[in-house]
């Protein structure tokens, strides 16, 4: 493909593509992804609603946390089991409140980390309004004990 | 921070970029379009596994053999290590810095937190060299990057010993020898002969050739395997992320391998070279229209029976133009 019918500017995600130059010869070039450029919100558009939707579920316990970050990351099932530790079977169970429940911590830490939060995040949502998020900065304080999460909450942003 | 002066360039694909950039760095002259055809990079496979989130394809050969089949076809020799206790893992690599040895390490792309976050998705074969540290970052060149990146030393250590589906385990390497006079006639031609190969001689009928009939076939069934419309939206706009942003150069590395074939025409002498490379370039662009329609038709939740039946066609058209192709490629290296 040419070099001109390629190029895309969008500048936030950057890639090399290789093109037929003017000259006839092929080379690099460096452009913004087609999708990202053209595409962008309507990704975020389905995040937004999966997000929603499984959040949903999660508040009538039709689905566990375990199952909400799986979707959200895009796991496969086998290679987040694999992460975690136990057998394709157990993680299915831990999809359902019923069994979510009868963890044990040292498990629930071991999810926690293969989907990157804190502990408490597989059982604690935080959620701020958007006027308030303007003003509030949050972090999560490192500690020394990793089944204790201090989250910290400022204003001032 | 210390800093090695190591020369940061972005590449099409994060393995081959690396090997690359540690070849150039180590006095070996040779392009990323070189060092993928050389190590017949070129491939298809297509799976439906419990290790994805859903059906999926891969365009390019197992992940480690770029590095392997530069091995094997230049002769360079690479020191490889791996790890289980992190800590060991960070303090070699550690080490390997304050040597001033610009090292290659395995992560899980997710942790990349200076890549934008609409990208990052849990693969656990990403390929960055690391050229610098302080006490509490390291310094990176990542392909994929314009410009070198720093990454808490936590979160790099996790990326690389995170487990899973083709875990890391702590993989670093680099080169120890690079022989002085390489036989590249030889190298490409065998490179090619493997490629073509694998293209359309393995008895498996998830690969090559028979895997792009297999991806014609099983995309007009993905909708029963979505959640709903807009997870079938997801993924078939995701065959559009595996063509084109998922460090290929663009059309699932077919490009990136036209280029190759006119280095290799150019390096060789051989005109017959060239003229596959422009057939290549063509069959790119039929992919690249893949590309363009299923992002289209994705967006557009314009997805029944008949447009995906479209979608199936030109796919199958696709497996006959590189059956066509490598066959003629493997018949003029044979």
């Amino acid at each position: 493909m040419k070099e001109k019918e390629l190029f895309v500017d969008f500048k936030p995600q950057q890639l090399v593509l290789y093109v037929e130059k003017e000259d006839g010869s092929y080379g690099q070039v460096v452009s913004g992804s087609y999708l990202a450029k053209n595409y962008l919100d309507d990704y975020f558009d389905k995040v937004k609603k999966w997000d929603k939707s499984l959040k949903e579920q999660l508040k009538k316990g039709e689905i566990s946390p375990v199952y909400y970050y799986l979707i959200m990351q895009e796991f496969g099932e086998k290679d987040l089991a694999s992460r975690v530790g136990i057998s394709l079977r157990k993680l299915r169970k831990h999809f359902k409140m019923e069994h979510y429940i009868k963890m044990r911590l040292s498990l629930l830490k071991r999810y926690a980390d293969a989907f990157d939060v804190p502990v408490a995040s597989m059982v604690h949502f935080l959620v701020i309004g958007k006027k308030a998020a303007k003003h509030l900065t949050i972090e999560n304080l490192d500690s020394q004990n990793p089944y204790f999460t201090i989250t910290k909450i400022e204003s001032g942003k | 921070m210390k800093e090695i002066d190591f020369k940061h360039k972005m590449a099409a694909h994060c393995e081959t970029g690396t090997v690359q950039a540690l070849l150039n760095h180590n006095g070996l002259d040779i392009s990323e379009a070189m060092v993928f055809g050389i190590a017949s990079g070129i491939f298809f496979g297509y799976f439906e596994s419990r290790n994805f989130p859903f059906p999926t394809f891969i365009v390019r050969n197992k992940p480690g053999s770029i590095r392997t089949n530069i091995s094997k076809r230049l002769g360079v020799k690479w020191e490889t290590k791996k790890f289980r206790n992190p800590a060991a893992g960070e303090a070699a690599l550690d080490e390997l810095i304050m040597k001033k040895i610009p090292t290659a390490a395995q992560v899980d792309f997710y942790y990349m937190e200076y890549m934008p976050e609409w990208i990052r998705v849990h693969i656990n074969v990403h390929f960055v060299n690391v050229i610098g540290l302080n006490e509490s970052r390291y310094l990176l060149s990542d392909s994929y990057h314009p410009e070198k990146a720093l990454l808490e030393k936590e979160t790099f250590t996790k990326a690389r010993f995170v487990g899973g589906h083709m875990a890391p385990k702590g993989f670093i390497f680099y080169p120890v020898h690079i022989p002085e006079n390489i036989d590249f006639e030889k190298a490409i031609r065998k490179g090619i002969k493997k490629a073509a190969h694998d293209m359309i001689r393995l008895p498996v009928p998830f690969i090559g050739v028979k895997g792009i009939r297999k991806f014609a076939k099983k995309v007009t069934g993905w909708p029963e395997k979505a959640r709903d419309i807009d997870h079938l939206s997801h993924e078939i706009m995701k065959i559009n992320v595996l063509l084109e942003d998922q460090g290929t150069g663009g059309a699932g590395f077919r490009f990136l391998y036209a280029t190759f074939l006119q280095q290799a025409s150019q390096k060789l002498n051989d005109p017959q070279l060239e003229t596959m490379s422009k057939r290549m370039m063509e069959i790119g662009d039929h992919w690249r229209n893949i590309s363009y329609f299923a992002a289209k038709i994705g967006k557009n939740r314009d997805l029944g029976k008949e447009r995906l039946n479209e979608l199936s066609a030109m796919i199958f058209d696709m497996a006959d133009r590189e059956e066509a192709f490598f066959s003629d490629l493997y018949k003029m290296v044979k």
